[in-house]
């Protein structure tokens, strides 16, 4: 059974302060169409078919989750489901939200909740499936109530219901449209979809039966494709369009500069990190991977590569993290001579090789560089192979090429996730898919056992102090969200996803 | 106009079109075979595994062999179906009907602009070979020529969007929503496009007229008395002509092939745009769409051009 701790109803409350300020900007004003300058043509509107992370802010404003999350912690809050109970391990009941409906019209209740996540778990078109593995079956139990049988705890599927899996479709939609859903989705999110024209604009209009009394304040809402980031922002600087965001840190003076514009930054989960394949020799010793550790200067790494817009990281999560454990900060120090030292002993006085992978965009390009420096002067010589991101990816992922791959973890809703991914025996992100150790794989399943937050801060604070023993990768640092609108923009509040979401946006004047 | 000779020409060229379209679309086909990637993985998702990937192959009918694919793209097109975007499930047909006319208009306004500044540029600097005038012109030309044109734009935008507010930084308004929005989007990236083409223009022509004005007959001409316009307009400019026609032709090629960078820039919805965000992932019904516009527009293109070299030149039609 979950209970809202009263210290967790504090801490969200002053979060939201901290990451708002909504509050401090006026009251909202109703009408206006907000434009966007976005960053990538969607991979597609229906939530379970798309597959690319920049999908998340063109779907937000058509689908509602059933999970929604507390912006700077990325805490589980109440959404379609306006309340859930644990009452065995095993099983998850939803109270779903009653009189909400799809822009079509047609309820979204018990029976819609379970089409969609039968169709997230069993469509041979979804992509999902593999957030929803640990899912049994779904039963309408009560017009309002779904129940959710797992085939073992798994507190992590209450944020995977706050992604892609908790966005709700009008089942009708679904059923009529098949394969052309894509293009045409149909939610209960604020804002109803209109028009999709690929790489060009995708546009929307106000939901006037929201469940959200009041909301939402715009009238519509315009996502202009601009793939180029100085042209996305000069369009925002020529106030054609109101809003750019996933800017470069190099662009920040350019907004100060520009009297009519505001900067939004913030902390996100966007990690750029050094994957390493712990089961290919010499990255199988962890002397080796220590050294790794030590021998980057992640402050230097930050100032080289970010401009100052980042927090250095110790393990995948940042500080704002509700599973942050504040010891574990620092754990490995900026230090060449223990890095020697480390290598000398795993027998690689000399120093020694090694080939990674990377990608060929100019800001990944840069990171290479300054990796390459910083190894090079404890005679770790780096040799990098690059490709385009999903290829150089599969490179890695898939095929097992190289030591390891200079790339960036974007976060999952629930750290769970994270961390089985990327360390879990035969996950995919585990290139080698071996198992770290019998310690790592019992700590990565006593994180999803509990559903009570305080047992699960425990157990994370075991599991990211063992992954730092073992140095199964090398987080370098997280990315601050740097996003840009015109002052007139008001209610916008960042998020420790970095994928921006506009409800609670308004026009003023 | 339409002779019994041109319509020979015109039926001529008709009948290559079928055979380099089919060349040009299995060229194109093959060498998305041989370029390294895959759009399976793509269409799989972020963190998708080898068996998802391999079940997204068969179920967008990537398995299947090369010809068999390309075959079955080919019946497709002949039937006037260009299919749909495998990553976005656009229809193909829609996407170039909207974004060809966006860039033929740049395209356009950029040759205008090209011919109309180029032109007397050209003939300035022919008239008075080594005078300043010339000098001048050749140099600002090389510059021209020299100046990159997404650098050029990013200067354009800077002064005449940014500061001055005179023009849209940014995309593009189709004919439809009027003639003067539609111009005004299109102004900036012309006259990126065109600083080459005026260049280009200028240099031809100055270097192919002070030809034919250093010619035995022009001599003989002004022997006879003419007058030196007489001998310009008369003369110089129409033997000129034949070769400036072939100019006009390579720089819209050149243009049409230029708005992909310059479409970055300006963000303009155009088909420089949709090819290269095609070309990344693999899309191949899309790039095999804009492959075929593409060649259907540079192939009509040249048979104007050739039609028009029989009407400057009479010699053509009778070789």
């Amino acid at each position: 059974m979950i209970k809202f701790h009263r210290r967790d109803f504090l801490a969200s409350a002053a979060g939201l302060a901290l990451a708002g300020s909504a509050l401090a900007q006026g009251t909202p004003k109703k009408g206006g169409v907000l434009k966007v300058s976005a960053n990538a043509n969607p991979s597609s509107l229906d939530p379970q078919t798309g597959g690319s992370g920049s999908d998340h802010s063109f779907l937000y404003p058509i689908f509602d989750t059933l999970i929604d999350f507390e912006p700077a912690t990325l805490k589980a809050l109440p959404g379609l489901a306006e309340s859930w109970t644990n009452p065995d391990p095993t099983t998850l009941v939803l109270k779903i939200r009653a009189g909400v409906t799809f822009h079509d019209g047609t309820a979204c209740d018990a029976a819609a909740v379970k089409f969609n996540l039968d169709r997230a778990r069993l469509d041979p078109r979804s992509n999902i499936k593999g957030d929803l593995v640990t899912v049994e079956g779904v039963e309408a139990t009560g017009p309002l109530e779904v129940t959710i049988k797992l085939k073992q705890p798994d507190s992590a599927l209450l944020l995977i219901l706050s992604d892609r899996a908790g966005m709700m479709s009008s089942p009708k939609a679904m059923q009529e449209l098949g394969k052309d859903y894509d293009r045409k989705p149909v939610g209960a999110g604020a804002m109803k979809f209109v028009s999709w024209n690929d790489n060009e604009k995708v546009t929307y209009a106000r939901h006037d039966k929201y469940w959200k009394p009041g909301q939402p304040y715009l009238d519509g809402l315009e996502m202009n494709v601009i793939p180029e980031i100085n042209t996305a922002l000069r369009a925002v600087v020529a106030g054609q369009n109101d809003f750019v965001y996933f800017l470069s840190p190099q662009q920040k003076p350019l907004i100060d500069r520009a009297k009519t514009l505001a900067a939004v930054t913030g902390p996100t989960l966007y990690c750029p990190i050094l994957f390493l394949n712990f089961s290919k020799a010499p990255l199988d010793d962890v002397r080796v991977r220590r050294a790794l550790n030590h021998a980057i200067d992640r402050e230097a790494f930050a100032k080289a590569t970010m401009a100052g817009l980042s927090e250095v990281a110790t393990t995948v999560l940042p500080k704002a993290h509700w599973a942050y454990d504040p010891k574990l900060e620092n754990f490995y120090k900026h230090d060449p001579d223990k890095a020697k030292a480390l290598l000398a002993e795993a027998g690689h006085k000399d120093g020694l090789e090694l080939h990674l992978i990377g990608y060929t965009d100019q800001r990944q390009q840069q990171r290479q560089e300054v990796i390459q420096e910083q190894l090079r002067k404890v005679g770790i010589k780096l040799r990098f192979s690059t490709f385009n991101i999903p290829e150089g990816s599969a490179a890695f992922f898939s095929k097992a090429e190289g030591h390891g791959l200079l790339s960036q973890w974007t976060g999952r809703p629930d750290p769970s996730l994270t961390f089985t991914l990327l360390y879990g025996k035969g996950s995919y992100f585990n290139s080698g898919r071996q198992e770290a150790s019998p310690e790592v794989t019992a700590a990565l399943a006593a994180s999803r056992a509990s559903a009570d937050i305080e047992d699960r801060k425990k157990a994370f604070s075991v599991l990211q102090r063992l992954v730092l023993e073992q140095a199964l990768s090398v987080p370098l640092l997280f990315q601050f969200e740097l996003d840009a609108h015109h002052t007139k923009v008001k209610g916008f509040t960042s998020n420790l996803l970095g994928k921006p979401r506009f409800d609670g946006v308004w026009i003023d004047g | 106009m339409l002779t019994k000779d041109r319509l020979r020409l015109v039926g001529r060229r008709l009948v290559q079109i079928a055979p380099v379209i089919l060349l040009a679309t299995f060229v194109v086909f093959g060498l998305q075979q041989l370029v390294p990637g895959d759009i399976a993985a793509t269409l799989a998702g972020e963190s998708a595994t080898d068996a998802r990937i391999a079940e997204i192959r068969k179920l967008y009918g990537l398995d299947r062999p090369f010809l068999v694919q390309y075959g079955s793209w080919l019946w497709g097109a002949l039937h006037g179906d260009l299919g749909k975007s495998l990553l976005s499930g656009e229809v193909v047909l829609d996407s170039i009907l909207r974004r060809f006319p966006t860039s033929l208009l740049i395209v356009g306004c950029a040759l205008t602009l090209s011919l109309s500044i180029g032109i007397p540029l050209g003939i300035l600097a022919a008239v008075r070979p080594g005078s300043r005038i010339d000098a001048t012109v050749t140099s600002v030309a090389s510059l021209g020529v020299a100046l990159p044109n997404f650098w050029l734009a990013m200067l354009l935008v800077a002064t005449f969007a940014l500061n001055w507010n005179f023009f849209p930084a940014t995309g593009a308004k189709p004919l439809s929503a009027g003639i003067g929005p539609a111009l005004l989007h299109a102004a900036l990236p012309a006259i990126a496009l065109a600083a080459g083409g005026i260049a280009e223009v200028a240099r031809q022509l100055r270097s192919s007229l002070v030809e034919v004005l250093s010619s035995q007959y022009v001599r003989t001409l002004h022997a006879k008395g003419l007058s030196p316009a007489a001998i310009l307009w008369k003369h110089g400019l129409k033997n000129v002509s034949v070769n400036l026609l072939t100019v006009i032709g390579l720089i819209f090629n050149r243009l049409l092939g230029a708005t992909v960078v310059i479409e970055a820039v300006f963000a303009i919805p155009g088909i420089g745009s949709m090819v290269v965000h095609a070309a990344i992932h693999k899309d191949f019904p899309v790039i095999q769409g804009v492959v075929l516009a593409l060649v259907l527009i540079v192939i009509s293109l040249n048979l104007l051009i050739d039609v028009l070299y029989t009407v400057l030149d009479p010699r053509v039609s009778q070789k």
